[in-house]
């Protein structure tokens, strides 16, 4: 049953399809209010340079970030294409700072970002096939997605590494470290060690730790719960938040100095 | 239930500064490459990373999650004191900006945040709450008068009443630096360009009032920018011409901000000027200048506004200067410490920087270390003279001064009343 196996959910554990959607509702209502708050806090900012703070237009901020991104720069503008290509999908401005940080942050995005278009991509399907009654079959498509899954949670695990190796051994890193810092990487770790383990439970692999496939269900759920809670709702209460804020400052910016 | 209202406020600081706040990464980047960090020796509070930190966990305790749920948290008001000490400890020089990941304007938002503290009561620093004063009373920072701003002028040069280009020479060349003013006004003349000034009509670009976050202040900087944007249409000037990099910033990228409307003519430094005569072949030396040379860029001209090739372009086209850079050039150069206020507000802190810079030169064992600003001039030579050398040693100079000498034009008459 197509539902069923959805994120390794079984009717044993009495978790279905239905519970998902709600966890997976929540996670986004969290998100929501969580950026409603942000948008606040930003365009609480004065809409112009020397103005005053205002009370907190939800509108404030995206209207400042377009007139920004429209001005004329000083000598540093550049083609809105050049800043997502090259400094927002690329990254070369840590390029140019440390290639072993951008190596790090790069595997980090790169790994992310695509299991996040694949569950996407996955969640899709499983409902167009629900809905509709339509489109390939989740059970072959998750087959096709195997090895792009495993290959880029192994560049995920790579990034993961070099950032908690960094922690740890860099002095200055060390001693820089906040809770602030620690949260986001021990999240990031947390969902891909899960992730790791619920497969490899599931397939019967090096990561399932010999248990028994029984734990399979019980592993996807929590990985799943997690993955919702750090990957979408805590986004907006957390360093997570620079997925989003980067990219815009990038474009208000024209690209940074 | 009555809430609190939050410790501190918005005003000053853009929607999109307040989300530049979140876009810090904390990579350290900008730790590495602070100038007064570096020269406070290694004071946490002066790092650009721990300013963001400190003022977005303000903004948190004060519109973030809890403060919608149970109202904002206070904030120690010594907690925001030392915020502001800590946020005036900065030149300005923009290097965080340049090196951040994240692409955050720091500059703009430590002026911002400046502006932010001036109007709640912290700001200014020290003696850098004398700049409105002066410069409201005077029209310049000196407590000159203004027929002052004309008493350099030597009988030889001629200055048109009326002419397309204008020389704006600011109140440290006429007031102080005063060698400058000479050599700019000679180089002009020499070079057969009709040039005019505003003379007593002069009023303070209000660089100083700008970077301390007080240009709001009785609205000072604004109307000397308008006084000076009228003296100068008055004139009939086309192109204006600098040779202080403060002004040079101010004029381009402040003043514009200030009056709301875009100038009706162009800003020009005069190692642009001086450089496109070159180009064109305009410029025909008449003396060698057998010395080695290296130049420092000014944060103002430099990273601020991108002007690096012009200053270079003129140095190298000068006979017999051996040009030589130093290790941290153009976007990558070390501030010489005296802009943001910190000269007027911590000079020690100012001093500090600048000795770095003049090690930085001494690495290439230059005969002169120039630069093309007079802030630059003045507190590298200071940074010069309390690492106990002579101007024999190492002689700091201004590129205008050095193509004066070039072109064969004597500066002996020019009484340079403090460096």
């Amino acid at each position: 049953m197509a539902m069923e196996y959805f994120a390794g959910i079984s009717d044993t554990l009495r978790i279905t399809f239905v519970q998902i959607m709600i966890l997976s509702t929540l996670a986004i209502i969290i998100f929501l209010y969580g950026m409603y708050i942000n948008l606040k806090k930003w365009g609480a900012g004065a809409e112009e340079y020397g103005g005053s703070g205002t009370k907190g237009s939800l509108l404030a901020f995206p209207r400042t970030l377009i007139r920004q991104m429209s001005a004329e720069g000083q000598h540093h503008g550049q083609h809105i294409i050049v800043t997502l290509v090259l400094d927002i999908l690329f990254q070369r401005r840590i390029l140019r700072r440390s290639p072993l940080r951008w190596f790090m942050h790069i595997t980090i995005f790169v790994g992310w970002m695509a299991l996040f278009a694949m569950s996407l991509l996955m969640f899709l399907v499983e409902m167009t096939h629900m809905v509709l009654h339509m489109g390939p079959d989740p059970e072959v498509f998750r087959e096709m997605l195997s090895l792009p899954n495993d290959i880029f949670s192994y560049v995920l695990l790579t990034g993961i590494i070099i950032a908690i190796a960094r922690r740890l051994f860099m002095q200055r890193m060390r001693e820089s470290t906040i809770a602030y810092d620690s949260i986001l990487l021990g999240g990031l770790t947390v969902i891909t060690i899960t992730g790791f383990i619920a497969d490899g439970i599931r397939n019967g692999t090096f990561w399932g730790m010999g248990l028994h496939s029984e734990w399979a269900p019980p592993a996807a759920l929590f990985h799943v719960i997690i993955s919702l809670l750090f990957c979408i709702a805590y986004i907006p209460y957390s360093k997570y938040i620079h997925m989003i804020a980067i990219p815009l400052t990038l474009l208000a910016n024209k690209g940074g100095e | 239930m009555v809430r609190d209202s939050p410790s501190i406020n918005t005003n000053n600081l853009t929607a999109v500064q307040l989300m530049e706040l979140d876009a810090c990464s904390r990579c350290g980047e900008c730790v590495l490459w602070c100038p007064t960090y570096d020269a406070s020796g290694k004071d946490p509070g002066l790092a650009p990373r721990d300013k963001i930190l400190r003022w977005r966990e303000f903004m948190n305790k004060s519109y973030g999650l809890r403060a919608k749920l149970f109202g904002p948290k206070k904030i120690p008001e010594d907690e925001i004191e030392q915020f502001k000490d800590d946020v005036y400890g900065c030149t300005t020089c923009g290097m965080c900006a340049t090196v951040c990941e994240s692409g955050i304007n720091t500059v703009e938002l430590w002026e911002a945040m400046r502006a932010n503290l001036v109007k709640r009561g912290n700001g200014p620093f020290g003696k850098q709450g004398m700049f409105v004063k002066l410069i409201g009373e005077y029209g310049n920072p000196y407590m000159a008068a203004k027929e002052e701003r004309l008493s350099w002028i030597p009988d030889d040069v001629v200055i048109e009443d009326e002419a397309e280009i204008l020389y704006f020479g600011g109140c440290t060349a006429e007031l102080r630096q005063k060698k400058l003013a000479f050599a700019t006004a000679r180089v002009l003349n020499k070079l057969g360009i009709k040039f005019t000034m505003l003379g007593e009509d002069e009023v303070c670009c209000s660089s100083a009032l700008i970077r301390t976050g007080q240009y709001e202040i009785d609205d000072i900087a604004r109307k000397a920018a308008k006084a000076n944007v009228d003296g100068i249409k008055k004139k009939g000037a086309k192109k204006v011409l600098y040779a202080c990099a403060g002004c040079f910033r101010a004029s381009k990228i402040d003043w514009p901000r200030l009056l709301g409307e875009e100038l009706p003519f162009e800003v020009v430094h005069i190692t642009e000027f001086l450089s496109d005569l070159i180009k064109q072949g305009k410029i025909e030396w008449k003396q060698s200048i057998d010395r080695t040379v290296t130049y420092h860029d000014p944060c103002h001209l430099g990273r601020h506004v991108g002007v690096f090739e012009a200053p270079r372009h003129v140095l190298r086209s000068i006979p017999g200067i051996k040009f030589v850079e130093m290790d941290r050039i153009k976007d990558n150069q070390r501030c010489c410490g005296a802009g943001g206020g910190v000269k007027a507000g911590i000079p020690d802190l100012a001093l500090g920087v600048a000795e770095t810079r003049v090690k930085d030169a001494l690495e290439k064992k230059p005969d002169i270390l120039s630069s093309a600003c007079p802030f630059c001039k003045r507190n590298l030579s200071d940074g010069r003279d309390s690492l106990n050398l002579t101007p024999d040693e190492l002689e700091v100079e201004d590129i205008i001064v050095l193509a004066a000498q070039a072109l064969g034009i004597s500066l002996d008459d020019c009484e340079d009343q403090a460096r």
